[in-house]
């Protein structure tokens, strides 16, 4: 009998956690998802290029106007567009000569997704999306 | 000096999955909208299957309707009244604005029912607007035995019976380039059947004949071939059956369509990866493809 009574009693004890509660606030304060995107230029000059992306649109194409700029032959002057949309990275191929290619097929306009790769006269260019965490 | 791509028919995914949307991260890449492909030429806008991939068309064709202040004119096809093929038109936008005219095709077959099976999707018990309130001058009428001129583009149409139901697919001739549009067809009892039936060869070589030589076949593609043994009778292809057929009809570009609800974009892009030297080797002259949601080709 002893030995149930002491049973009860830790249960009792149990039921009446000494554990300091937090308040809802505390879980939600501080945390904000940053969507980041970036294009990286694979093997066109010396080093990848990256570029982070945002809600401005992006030229690609052969001169220096624009903001990517590839140099090169293959690539008509102004080649494709990089824009951003309900939430949404797209790219659009600004009726170039040879074509805007995402995963090897060519396209007009497509939606990008992680990973996604770009092709413009021959050059790859990576997509990459992702989330951060940023301070409040 | 090449034509710019405007000057082309423009074909957009808008929908590629196949029986039940699939949200969610692993399905974003091929997309989880159900059926819905749009072909554009010019002013002349043609829809395939109004799937929930309907909803994002007519959220970009109102933003074009708010710039432009020029009232749509909208033609919308469909392969068959399944769910997925349906569902997405109760939340199609231009419906609900008066400027809008759309014109709804469906099989003969199925005699004065395509109405009434729509409006039925839309009764009180289902949702809380009928469809006596969209606002848009709507014409719903059967496909006729004559090809149907849309001013330079030419729609043809054949019945599929190898789906439960029944299906149509079409083919857009617009200034010579051919594009089929062919969903929800068991191709695998119809070339594969152990029946070698006369019927089955005479809808073998309709089919072919349909596909010979187009510039883009997007076509059902739901099953592996490890998948299709259980899934047979189910309406649904088997994609290496239809790599085949394509290949052997001399299709020029094969979106492999319908995604089956089960198959992620990892599962996807697998199975390419292990294809993929199949592909370019067995299929040299045939550009392959998995459809893809907010894809848009020039034709």
């Amino acid at each position: 009998m002893d030995h149930i009574d002491n049973k009860s009693e830790y249960n009792k004890k149990s039921l009446h956690s000494t554990t300091t509660k937090l308040s809802r606030d505390t879980f939600v304060e501080g945390i904000s998802v940053k969507q980041r995107a970036c294009l990286e230029i694979l093997g066109f000059g010396k080093e990848n290029r990256v570029i982070e992306l945002g809600e401005e649109e992006i030229i690609i194409g052969r001169i220096p106007e624009c903001e990517i700029c590839l140099s090169i032959e293959n690539v008509s002057r102004q080649h494709a567009r990089v824009i951003f949309r309900n939430e949404e990275y797209f790219v659009e191929d600004l009726d170039s000569t040879n074509g805007t290619h995402v995963n090897g097929i060519k396209i007009v306009k497509c939606v990008l997704r992680n990973s996604d790769q770009i092709n413009i006269g021959g050059v790859k260019i990576l997509f990459t999306e992702d989330k951060t965490l940023q301070k409040t | 000096m090449m034509p710019s791509n405007e000057a082309k028919p423009l074909v957009t995914f808008w929908g590629t999955r196949g029986s039940v949307p699939t949200p969610g991260r692993i399905t974003e890449k091929y997309g989880g909208n159900t059926p819905c492909v749009t072909v554009r030429y010019q002013d002349i806008h043609t829809i395939f299957d109004a799937g929930t991939g309907i909803r994002n068309l007519g959220i970009d064709l109102i933003e074009e309707y708010n710039k432009t202040g020029k009232g749509l004119s909208l033609h919308l096809f469909f392969s068959h009244t399944h769910w997925d093929h349906i569902q997405g038109l109760p939340f199609f936008q231009p419906v609900y604005i008066k400027d809008t005219s759309l014109t709804i095709y469906g099989s003969p077959h199925k005699e004065h029912f395509l109405a009434s099976i729509l409006k039925g999707q839309m009764d009180y018990e289902y949702f809380p607007i009928g469809m006596s309130e969209f606002s848009a001058d709507i014409t719903i009428q059967e496909i006729s035995e004559e090809v149907l001129h849309l001013g330079e583009v030419i729609i043809d149409w054949q019945e599929q019976v190898r789906h439960p139901g029944g299906s149509v697919r079409y083919r857009l001739d617009i200034n010579g380039k051919k594009i089929v549009y062919a969903t929800d067809v068991e191709l695998d009892l119809i070339f594969h059947s152990h029946a070698d039936t006369k019927k089955n060869k005479a809808m073998a070589q309709d089919y072919l004949d349909f596909i010979y030589n187009v510039d883009l076949l997007i076509a059902d593609g739901q099953y592996t071939d490890k998948e299709y043994p259980s899934k047979k009778g189910w309406g649904h292809s088997s994609i290496q059956l239809l790599l085949d057929i394509a290949y052997q009809a001399q299709v020029k570009q094969l979106a492999i369509f319908h995604h089956d609800p089960q198959h992620s974009d990892q599962f996807l892009d697998e199975l390419w990866m292990e294809n993929r030297s199949k592909f370019h080797s067995d299929y040299k002259k045939m550009d392959v493809f998995w459809a893809r949601e907010g894809m848009t080709l020039a034709i």
